[in-house]
């Protein structure tokens, strides 16, 4: 039996949030005889899970890189954030470490193949054939047969080879079987990875940090690029695709954040929006433009609150996805719009003229 | 005859001179966006690229009477080949050089939709080069005995030099912006 069929079989998919057939990846990468590179990043917000592969099983870790690249073997290399713990790790252990900046758009797929280059961090454009057949970039560069593959997904590899499918389906539902790792955070707990299934429930999860607090209205899921759920819908939440689906979120890379109830949700995501308009890799439109409008429309809303504005926030973040060399404004427009559909009454708050957030909420208004 | 042909190519050579620096200075405007409304950009373009296929037939003409004509020894050759004329070598060559940059620039342009935009747009750029080589040669042999020639010469290369003075100044939020993130720390 096939390493690629063993994988088809345990029905392992991608764990850095594309869930991608990694069996389809390995075929293809061992049919163009590409590179390999282990991306232990952790480049979404509150996501601490590769770091924690690489701190905990980087024994296992590069043995499953071997597995997957076994006719060249000298070739795998680990991305890390530069001066990350994980990268000085990855050194102390004589890995070959590509070191990327610690930005959004950098631990993107392309953008580390790009990096690899000797290009910069910055997503390339899709083509068809893929990356890991090779190509070319936008300005015409040969670009050699490269994969990327999540930590997770390389150290679940080789606990496929050492344990067998049966045991893989064990774990998850029927839809995604296998153990998965999830990092979940709060205010006060950052980084907590808790090594769990799909399937488990929300409220488990979030016991890791403490549990829900009584006075909790959501729960981000997927970070920058996720969204909002609200607080009520956490007890009978289960973390699978399916349910999550229901309320407009996703697995993706497995990050949860507890968001802190006491500040004010406008003032939170207007924190998010400004962190995202600093890290576009200013080569796309609705990256470059789009997505500083969004957070400097919100920005002004969060000072000024008015209807129009909400209004034109909504209508821009509707004009950001599938335009971009990578999914950033993607997610970031879904960000946006979770949290207008999750915080719908701070808005609206916000626009009668009062916040509802008690702590910033000021003494002589009324509360409803 | 062959005086008539002589004039032809003279007084064509001059008509292409202004008609090329028109088609330049339209050219300019628009790759620097120069247009203000989105009317005046699309009637910018559509003269850019009518008066060019216009000046063709100038063009043409000046360069079929220069050969055909005997007073001076230029051939077919050196019509296509630079440096290549009996007479006056150098100046004409530059001329020559100019014409070969200018079929580059129009074919590729009619081409355009069938080759790659990096590729049109890197011919293209001949033009800045095509453009004073067509200035000098003009002005080197629109004799110098008829001031109004001369004149008609250096009016355009003052009319088109402050054009491209002004295309290479020109800054866009685009490209600004571009800029800006590219500076940051990528690599």
């Amino acid at each position: 039996m096939t390493l690629a069929s063993l994988l088809r079989d345990a029905g392992l998919t991608g764990r850095g949030g594309a869930a991608f057939p990694t069996a389809v990846k390995l075929e293809a990468a061992l049919g163009h005889r590409a590179r390999l590179i282990v991306n232990c990043c952790d480049g979404e917000i509150g996501a601490a899970k590769d770091g924690w592969v690489v701190e905990h099983h980087l024994d296992e870790l590069v043995s499953g890189a071997r597995l997957l690249s076994p006719r060249r073997p000298a070739t795998i290399r680990y991305a890390a954030h530069r001066g990350s713990p994980t990268a000085v790790r990855l050194h102390g252990a004589g890995l070959d470490v590509l070191e990327v900046p610690a930005r959004y758009v950098s631990s993107e797929e392309s953008s580390l193949i790009s990096i690899a280059q000797g290009g910069l961090a910055r997503p390339m454009t899709k083509r068809a054939p893929p990356f890991v057949a090779g190509g070319r970039d936008s300005a015409g560069r040969r670009i050699r047969p490269t994969v990327v593959l999540n930590a997770e997904t390389v150290w679940r590899v080789l606990q496929l080879v050492e344990w067998g499918a049966d045991w893989f389906r064990s774990y998850g539902t029927a839809a995604e079987p296998g153990p998965r790792l999830v990092s979940v955070n709060s205010p006060t707990a950052r980084g907590v990875v808790l090594e769990t299934e799909a399937g488990a429930r929300m409220s488990e999860l979030l016991s890791a940090v403490g549990g829900l607090p009584a006075d909790a209205e959501a729960v981000l899921i997927g970070g920058l690029g996720g969204s909002f759920v609200p607080a009520d819908a956490v007890p009978s939440l289960a973390w699978s695709t399916a349910d999550l689906a229901r309320l407009g979120a996703g697995i993706g890379p497995g990050v949860i954040e507890l968001i802190e109830p006491r500040e004010c949700p406008i003032a939170l995501v207007d924190r998010f929006l400004a962190y995202a308009a600093g890290e576009s890799a200013g080569q796309c439109g609705p990256c470059m433009f789009g997505v500083p409008a969004l957070a400097a429309e919100w920005h002004r809303f969060a000072e000024c609150p008015s209807a129009p504005l909400l209004h034109d926030i909504s209508r821009r973040s509707g004009l950001l996805p599938g335009r971009g060399a990578c999914r950033f404004p993607d997610g970031v427009a879904r960000f946006v719009a979770s949290a207008t559909w999750v915080y719908r009454d701070h808005l609206e708050g916000h626009l009668a003229g009062y916040c509802l957030d008690p702590g910033r909420r000021p003494a002589d208004v009324l509360t409803r | 005859m062959n005086e008539l042909l002589w004039y032809t190519s003279r007084a064509t050579g001059t008509a292409s001179i202004v008609l090329l620096t028109g088609v330049v200075i339209l050219g300019a405007t628009i790759s620097g966006r120069g247009a203000r409304s989105r009317d005046g950009a699309t009637i910018v373009t559509a003269l850019h690229r009518w008066l060019s296929l216009g000046m063709t037939v100038f063009l043409l003409l000046h360069v079929a009477t220069a050969v055909v004509e005997t007073y001076v020894s230029i051939d077919l050759v050196s019509a296509v080949f630079p440096f290549t004329s009996g007479y006056e070598p150098l100046w004409v060559g530059l001329g020559t050089l100019a014409f070969d940059l200018f079929v580059a620039v129009m074919v590729t342009s009619m081409l355009r939709q069938r080759i790659s935009d990096r590729g049109w747009r890197f011919v293209h750029w001949a033009a800045y080069l095509m453009w004073p080589l067509a200035i000098l040669h003009g002005f080197i042999l629109g004799t110098a005995d008829e001031p109004l020639l001369r004149l008609t010469t250096v009016a355009c290369a003052v009319a088109g030099g402050a054009a491209i003075v002004w295309r290479s100044g020109v800054t866009h939020h685009d490209t600004d912006r571009r800029r800006h993130v590219a500076a940051q720390e990528w690599s």
